[in-house]
């Protein structure tokens, strides 16, 4: 094991940390789930460097593909989660609100 | 020191089962569980490291895809409260 992948798997940990205390411990439900939706695929991929660096071509092949279909859908699941919140709850804490102003310019009939 | 990397993904699942108990909102359990889902992953990964063994990495590629769709699943479910009308989310 070398020293450099010793580094990364520990750092990947130490990012998965950052993730799940900032899922703990943010107020508002669009920071947690920016936290939860940013910080551990991040922390899935200083993992996985470690990983490649480690592994046979067969394990780094996985976890390429692994990682590459995280950073694809990880992303939108996020943004959708961040919109259910924003239909499902009435938006009083937020000070800047361009979704609201956006929906109300489109025109009624658009979904 | 793999360990001290086991334990920190074990810890985010931690953290990531204790939003699921509290979290106050449905978004918030759906994302709980999907950081769940990514500490496992990160955790299969380092595990094939140690043992030096890639028979189990196909786990990571099956979660990413089935963590999205269940999440996207889910937020379509939430976002249309008013045709499901389940009354899941707490106004």
């Amino acid at each position: 094991m070398t020293v450099v992948a010793h580094f990364l798997l520990v750092f990947g940990g130490l990012l998965a940390v950052v993730a799940g205390v900032g899922a703990v411990r943010f107020s508002t439900s669009y920071a947690r789930i920016h936290a939860a939706g940013i910080a551990s695929p991040i922390s899935f991929l200083v993992a996985g460097l470690g990983g490649i660096i480690e592994l046979d071509l067969v394990g780094a092949g996985y976890i390429v593909i692994a990682a590459l279909a995280m950073l694809v859908t990880l992303p939108i699941g996020a943004h959708l989660l961040c919109r259910a919140v924003h239909r499902a709850t009435d938006n009083a804490h937020l000070r800047i609100d361009d979704l609201t102003a956006a929906e109300h310019r489109r025109e009624p009939n658009e979904t | 020191m793999i360990t001290v990397a086991l334990l920190a993904f074990a810890f985010a699942g931690l953290c990531g089962v204790y939003r699921l108990l509290k979290g106050p909102s449905l978004p918030d359990r759906i994302m709980a569980l999907d950081l769940l889902l990514t500490s496992l992953m990160g955790a299969v990964v380092i595990d094939a490291v140690r043992r030096q063994d890639t028979s189990y990495l196909v786990l990571p590629v099956v979660l990413a895809i089935i963590g999205f769709t269940a999440t996207v699943a889910a937020a379509r479910f939430v976002e249309d409260e008013e045709r499901f009308g389940s009354g899941a989310v707490n106004r």
